[in-house]
């Protein structure tokens, strides 16, 4: 089956290696071809480059102070060596250049970001029985639409019950904004469409059922802070905006006392006691608040991705798009910058959802696995195949050989990741969800995932990079020991989970595996159905039911952001 | 009987020349000079004395130490030599070498030697003296083709770029080329220049890079092949996870 497969990535890689871009020189040969001519053009090949070049000389003058030379790179020997190529956002046709996925060049990127870490999930119930028990002031639906207009007005910056107060200016802040959903369709009915997120509109029939189910008649606010707002303080703050804000208005919309004593029980109800974060907490060492990125779960981010509720009957792409996603969040931003600096992790990163390689390898896997196992790659969960070591074996092994021979087919593909990090992340992360996938099972995903690792560097006698290896080589052993510090089901494994606090490149691949099995099943979420359902939301900036998309457009700058501060500074 | 190490599983070409890499029994193709490896290493000029840390242990009254005792020092520590490195760079294109097979021949093979491991490059850090022992050795063996090879202290991209038209690796800063049929360095690890163009020999022939080369490629000998191979990786897979597998 393998040689005859068309390859998926076939036609991004003969645009990219054998068409000209720029003055790249690139046009002619074939992508198996093993020799080729290095015209070392420098960056004079690359418009993006030249375009960068001119920015750092304009700078330069006008600062009176020298910045960006590509000259400086290696005493005078500038990038270009080798050809400039751009790269396609895997699952489009969107052709990008390679230094617009970095997240600074990224305005998209930027924003998934900002998504996440302005969100936070508060629960009303608690809040409502406050009103009700300790104060004696009826709730209905028509008291939660006044709530919620109220709160609407004061979430972004808005007063609402004192005097002579300062307000942040609407159109700095207009992305800014708290909707409710609940699994109770009598109460959802009666909420005002603004202000609902409707669980039956935005999810396939069988998920609505499963969400409103797990979430019962209970009542949550899915909070969004202004992007400006937690730019310029951080991810712990989001609560904190949230807290004040949803304590004013429920002072203000039900004519409450400020003062009194009752009104502290319902502030700790309303404002602090059923609070979800989309990111935890994190120890000193890493000395990061809550919605930080290295608090997110992989669970957690295997629920924010939304691919799950548009192309169900294709839980490969969902996986995908949750690669896209978790690879640019954890590693471009979160071992990036948080934990590195600097600018080398994207191109770890973006291996994982460029180019189509690994969405080659994983429908790849799907057939194989359908062939096999009797469609059980397919969504539901009567079809999957029981977790065993055999089948770990089996499909993670002719996973990782199939990718490892493309490669050596396609040397083209091989210089697309040439890097030994790059190679390991799309190896495994194809082994570990189509495991997922087969099996319904995350940790037999992740135990395909170990194995992938061992074949690669035995058969090419190389992996990744020093700490890298050490930290994949050693987690096999804890892959089903649930012990404290020492194994967990993988949705609840984050970015800190010790081995994969420095493992670049793989996190994306952890949170597609989660997602894999999950998707895999037709389960309506992985971890929190909460997570899944606040982000079912069309108004938030990013879209994120199309990540690898989202991040196409930003490359292409057509990606409108939130947060800009045009309003406040001169006109240019 | 006698214990007698069996390094490595396989029945392939490749495994046979990934055992031949770790026993460190591996044929001797080429001579460099002390003066042409100091000079490609880069660390000191040739002839010079070798810069060191510390005076040498026999001078210094070492504390009474029982592993010092069982332990000889190696000549670069006896000397007090400051620790320096060798790093190489093997081609993807049926390089005799590996990263980790370059780790385990020195490993196994030599004493006082820390190796570091990736996936583009292999770097060995040791004292002076000894490193230059273990740099030569695998520059004047069948570990080492001066077209698929090269010492690379930075910048060291092109292990898994396809080879330019004279099958010379390709190499961002241009430390090696093909002159007359030879190979020959004219910088060193970091790419400055040298003041000799230093003579590596001859490039292995396609043919001769694929029978001795210690990667498996689907166009010479596939690791799909050598199903001893993955038999013996499922194996220690099997073992490390259920070593680990506590469902409580």
């Amino acid at each position: 089956m393998a040689d005859d497969r068309k390859r998926m990535f076939q036609k991004d890689l003969e645009i990219k290696f054998t068409k000209a871009h720029g003055d790249n020189k690139m046009e002619g040969g074939e992508i198996t071809d093993k020799k080729v001519t290095y015209y070392r053009l420098g960056v004079d090949q690359n418009p993006r480059k030249v375009e960068m070049r001119k920015a750092g000389q304009e700078m330069a003058d006008k600062r009176g102070l020298v910045g960006y030379n590509p000259m400086m790179h290696c005493g005078g020997i500038p990038l270009g060596q080798r050809a400039l190529t751009p790269s396609f956002i895997s699952g489009t046709d969107i052709m990008v250049e390679s230094d617009d996925l970095h997240y600074v060049n990224n305005a998209a990127m930027q924003q998934m970001w900002d998504d996440i870490r302005r969100t936070t999930i508060v629960g009303m119930d608690m809040a409502h029985e406050t009103l009700e028990k300790r104060l004696g002031i009826e709730v209905t639906p028509e008291t939660i639409n006044h709530y919620l207009e109220v709160l609407n007005h004061a979430l972004p910056g808005g007063a609402v019950v004192q005097e002579h107060m300062v307000e942040t200016h609407p159109a700095l802040v207009d992305d800014c904004y708290c909707k409710i959903f609940t699994g109770d369709d009598e109460l959802a009915d009666e909420i005002d469409d603004q202000f609902l997120i409707n669980i039956n509109k935005q999810f396939p029939e069988e998920q609505a059922e499963a969400l409103k189910a797990a979430i019962g008649k209970t009542t949550w606010q899915a909070a969004h802070i202004p992007t400006v707002v937690s730019r310029t303080t951080d991810g712990a703050q989001t609560s904190r905006w949230m807290a004040m804000q949803v304590g004013m208005s429920f002072i203000a919309a039900y004519n409450m006392c400020a003062g009194e004593a009752a009104v502290a029980d319902l502030s700790y109800a309303a404002k602090h006691a059923g609070v979800i974060s989309m990111g935890d907490m994190l120890p000193a060492r890493r000395a990061r608040g809550p919605n930080e990125p290295g608090g997110i779960s992989f669970g957690h981010m295997a629920d924010i991705i939304q691919t799950s509720r548009v192309d169900a009957e294709d839980p490969a792409h969902v996986a995908l798009e949750v690669v896209g996603a978790g690879c640019m969040l954890y590693d471009q931003i979160w071992l990036g910058s948080y934990m590195s600096g600097g600018v080398g992790f994207t191109q770890y990163a973006t291996a994982a959802y460029t180019n189509n390689i690994l969405d080659d390898n994983i429908y790849y896997n799907v057939d194989y696995i359908n062939d096999k196992y009797d469609g059980a790659a397919n969504k539901g969960t009567d079809n999957k195949v029981k977790a065993t070591m055999d089948v770990v074996k089996d499909i993670a092994t002719e996973s990782t050989i199939y990718g490892i021979e493309n490669y050596e087919k396609y040397p083209t593909a091989l210089e697309d990741h040439f890097g030994g990090s790059q190679r390991a992340t799309v190896l495994s992360a194809a082994a570990g969800s189509a495991t997922a996938l087969a099996t319904g099972n995350g940790n037999a995903g992740l135990s395909g995932w170990y194995l992938s690792m061992y074949l690669h560097k035995e058969a090419l006698g190389r992996l990744g990079f020093f700490g890298f290896d050490l930290q994949d080589q050693c987690g096999a052993a804890n892959v089903f020991s649930f012990q404290s510090d020492e194994g967990l089901p993988v949705e609840l494994r984050g970015p800190n989970y010790p081995n994969y606090a420095m493992n670049v490149g793989h996190q994306g691949g952890y949170a597609a595996i989660t997602s894999a099995a999950h998707a895999g099943r037709g389960d309506a979420w992985a971890v929190n159905p909460l997570i899944k359902v606040c982000f079912a939301d069309d108004m938030l900036p990013f879209d994120f039911t199309a990540p690898r998309k989202e991040f196409g457009r930003g490359a292409l700058k057509e990606f409108e952001p939130a947060g800009e501060r045009s309003l406040i500074i001169p006109a240019k | 009987m006698a214990y007698e190490a069996q390094y490595y599983p396989g029945a392939t070409s490749v495994a046979e020349n990934r055992r031949k890499h770790m026993s460190g029994k591996v044929e001797k193709l080429r001579e460099v000079s002390d003066d042409d490896l100091t000079l490609v290493l880069g660390h000191r000029a040739p002839g010079s004395d070798y810069p060191s840390t510390h005076p040498p242990l026999a001078e210094m009254g070492e504390p009474e130490c029982s592993v010092r005792e069982m332990v000889e020092a190696t000549p670069g520590a006896k000397a007090g030599d400051r620790v320096r490195y060798v790093q190489f760079v093997d081609s993807m294109y049926n390089a005799p070498s590996t990263p980790y097979f370059r780790s385990y021949a020195v490993a196994i093979n030599y004493r006082g030697v820390d190796p570091g491991t990736l996936s583009g490059r292999q770097v060995v850090e040791a004292r002076e003296r000894d490193m230059e022992e273990v740099a030569k050795f695998q520059l004047e063996t069948e570990m080492t083709c001066p077209a698929l090879a090269s010492l690379r202290g930075a910048t060291v991209h092109g292990h898994s770029l396809r080879l330019p038209e004279d099958g010379i690796m390709f190499d961002m800063l241009d430390r090696c080329r093909l002159e007359n049929g030879v190979v020959i360095m004219h910088k060193d690890q970091v790419g400055r220049a040298i003041d000799k163009k230093v003579d590596f020999g001859k490039p292995m022939s396609e043919e001769e890079a694929a029978k001795r080369t210690t990667i498996y490629r689907v166009d010479n000998v596939a690791f799909r092949d050598d199903a001893e191979v993955i038999e013996w990786v499922h194996t220690i897979f099997e073992k490390r996870t259920a070593y680990g597998f506590k469902p409580e």
